[in-house]
């Protein structure tokens, strides 16, 4: 079949077809890649880049203040909002997955009204969050207060040992049907013959999830926790909505993206836009490298399995 | 699942490169086209940018004043995004398209336009300036070669608002020392209402309130100059105490105040539940639109005792300018309007039409409370410190104080802690007396 199409369509055809992909893809983001890949690798006083300074900007980076102890920090907040939406955001998308997976005409209601808040911009759900939250005004801890758990009403995004896990809450409350949907999609897909033969078996409901349906998700749990690792080493808007630029209170909600607005945009300092390219090209090799590693590992835990 | 993640992987971390360096364009009409009235020679028309979106109508408004004294010369007036405006204008002024005369930021966020000699220094072309406040010049002054790149917009001053119903309420007044003002707190505090409106939730808000609060204290434009001459640093033990007095001052503002947004803050004032508000000059028309009913009165706070100054003082600093492309076509007609934005006649436009305060000298203004700021801050006026020195660098000293005064109000640092932060955060750009 295969031969087919391409007896069909000559190569050099097939790649005129290909040319008006290719030249928006290389415009606006190969292009920009690379434009941000040189600047990283010059000098610059304002708007005006200066000489070629190689790795320089990147030592910098990682040897002074404030980049040196701001970086590993943001890096650390990112590391903890991956752990975080892997324990929350997808466990509970799969719970839910699971628990839907059976019930027809319900299944389609709860999806919807999962995937709702994945509608609205990131920002606004920030903001929403944090007017709820506030310890002046916020129905949370009025509520909190109405039933008699006074000692449960903090000052959630106040206190740096609270304000990075309302992040991780937030960011789930809102993306939990994206694991949803795909791990709906993906136990649709699923054999029940599987299933029914353990059943006969006597495997219980418990043994049937975890030796049977959960080892048949694995190519699908792979792919959501790298788009979950993207999506939480990008994350911007929700941090940026609770915390401000800064991160705050104090640094806690400080992430990558925010460590490079600030170098960007925020700071007066002469080399901003060779430092902040540097932290972007940072930060580009690192999801790109984890996400490489992460799905050969994947595939190599497929294998045995299979 | 491997290959399109992989390529999910790399198109999505794209994305985080994009941003530094996408370059929007503007579709500006051709300069010339629109002919003016009455006009004997050639038409010219100037591109004119500004951030202030909210402000297109009114701007329109102001510029026809200029327009019906300079027949051939049309302001073609455009304003963009607050938040994109910086990206757009870097963009702007080092392309073809860019704007003839544009609003620039003042300090240090107006250094990379200034360094990539992108715009005009203006002292020999408008000699108007020399008559403007030194203070408020230095907002558009050059890092390096001290020139001037922009005439003065708009300034803000920092002072503390209040209720004056609720200070009636209370048998209260404008504290005249120190002791007034901490017994009128307690009063406050005694009967329920929240002194001091503070949401220190957002860190950008926190200088201001210490500035507002404190300034005097540690000495305002006396310690600038000190630092500026290298005879002390952050870790003074003026500044010290004057963050010491941020922390004693704590319990006259709302419980768990690293929590409350800033909005809140502004919130808890208009509704009538706090008693006092320390901020800039741009909250009056928000606090008139949000409660017309609120009346309001402004005070300094007096310095307690021990200060390094013995009066009180309004820190301000200016806010925005208009600064003049290199690469104009029209060098000339822009030079014409850049001189108009340095008359009083623009200026009490500013302050009649925007509600803001021009730094022009011989504006006067209509509301008796933006006079009364104005005129507070003219008799002794005090450098809005972190913003007007320290953004020169990264990090910004605005953001130190924020984390610094964070951890003060949770407890994880004392005052000269938080100094220490500042002093150590800012020792990464700047040395004393350099």
């Amino acid at each position: 079949m295969s031969r087919r199409r391409t007896a069909a369509l000559p190569t050099s055809v097939a790649l005129l077809f290909l040319l008006p992909a290719a030249a928006l893809f290389a415009v606006f983001v190969l292009y920009p890649m690379a434009t941000a890949l040189t600047y990283s690798l010059f000098s610059w006083r304002g708007t005006a880049q200066e000489a070629f300074v190689g790795l320089d900007n990147f030592v910098a980076l990682f040897t002074t203040e404030p980049y040196r102890s701001q970086l590993p920090r943001a890096f650390g907040h990112n590391a903890l909002l991956f752990a975080g939406a892997m324990v929350v955001q997808n466990s509970v998308g799969l719970l839910l997955a699971y628990a839907l997976h059976k019930r027809g005409r319900l299944r389609r209601l709860f999806q919807v009204l999962y995937t709702m808040p994945y509608l609205v911009s990131p920002l606004v759900v920030g903001y929403l969050w944090s007017l709820l939250l506030s310890p002046l005004f916020g129905p949370v801890n009025a509520a909190l207060r109405a039933v008699g758990l006074e000692s449960v009403a903090q000052p959630w995004l106040g206190d740096p040992d609270t304000a990075l896990w309302v992040v991780v809450l937030v960011t789930a409350w809102q993306w939990v049907g994206f694991p949803l949907l795909i791990y709906g999609a993906a136990l649709g897909s699923l054999d029940p013959a599987m299933e029914e033969a353990a059943m006969l078996d006597g495997a219980s409901s418990r043994q049937r999830f975890w030796y049977v349906t959960l080892p048949m998700l694995m190519p699908v749990i792979g792919t959501v926790s790298v788009l979950t690792f993207i999506f939480s080493m990008e994350a911007f808007p929700i941090p940026y909505a609770l915390g401000g630029s800064s991160g705050s209170p104090a640094g806690a909600t400080d992430v990558m993206s925010l460590l490079f607005y600030r170098t960007a945009f925020h700071s007066g300092a002469s080399n901003a836009i060779g430092i902040s390219s540097a932290v972007a090209i940072v930060l580009f090799v690192v999801i790109v490298g984890v996400s490489v590693l992460f799905t050969q590992w994947f595939r190599r835990v497929e294998r045995r399995l299979t | 699942m491997n290959r399109r993640t992989t390529f999910a992987a790399v198109t999505t971390a794209l994305v985080a490169l994009t941003l530094s360096a996408c370059a929007p364009s503007s579709d500006s009409p051709e300069p010339g086209t629109a002919a003016g009235e009455g006009c004997d020679g050639e038409a010219v028309a100037l591109d004119v940018w500004s951030w202030r979106t909210e402000d297109v109508k009114t701007y329109e408004k102001i510029f026809d004043a200029f327009e019906a004294a300079n027949p051939c010369i049309t302001v073609n007036f455009q304003a963009h995004l607050n938040t994109e405006y910086d990206q757009i204008l870097r963009t702007g002024l080092t392309g073809s398209d860019g704007p003839d005369i544009a609003q620039v930021r003042s300090y240090g966020l107006l250094q990379p336009l200034v360094e990539g000699g992108n715009l005009e220094p203006l002292e020999d072309l408008v000699p108007a300036l020399a008559d403007f406040d030194e203070a408020i010049l230095d907002g558009s002054r050059g890092r390096e070669d001290g020139a001037v790149y922009g005439v003065p917009l708009a300034t803000q001053t920092i002072q503390v608002y209040y209720n004056t119903a609720i200070f009636e309420e209370h048998g209260l007044q404008e504290p005249e020392t120190w002791d007034d003002f901490i017994a009128l707190n307690d009063t406050l505090l005694e009967h329920d209402v929240t002194p001091l409106a503070v949401g220190a939730r957002d860190g950008w808000f926190v200088p201001t309130v210490h500035d507002a609060l404190t300034s005097a204290q540690y000495g305002g434009a006396d310690f600038q100059q000190a630092l500026r001459d290298g005879d002390t640093d952050f870790t003074d033990p003026a500044y010290v105490d004057s963050i010491q007095t941020l922390k004693d001052l704590q319990k006259y503002m709302p419980d768990d105040v690293t929590g409350v947004p800033y909005t809140d803050a502004q919130v808890l004032f208009t509704s009538e539940q706090a008693a006092m508000f320390a901020g800039g000059s741009y909250e009056l028309a928000f606090f008139q639109d949000a409660n017309p009913d609120l009346d309001l009165g402004v005070f300094q706070v007096p310095p307690p005792p021990g200060s390094a100054l013995d009066h009180p003082v309004t820190a301000g600093y200016a806010d925005g300018s208009w600064g003049m492309s290199a690469t104009t076509e029209h060098p000339e007609e822009a030079e014409t309007l850049l001189n108009w934005l340095a008359t009083p006649e623009f200026g009490q436009l500013v302050a009649d039409e925007l509600k803001q305060f021009s730094p022009i000298p011989g504006v006067e203004f209509s509301d008796p409370l933006q006079q009364e700021m104005w005129d507070l801050y003219q008799a002794n006026p005090a450098p809005y410190l972190l913003l007007v020195d320290y953004r020169y660098g990264d990090p910004v000293g605005t953001d130190l104080m924020g984390e610094a005064g964070q951890k003060l109000f949770l407890g994880d640092t004392d005052a000269k802690g938080a100094a220490e932060i500042i002093q150590d955060g800012l020792s990464a750009w700047w040395t004393p007396g350099e």
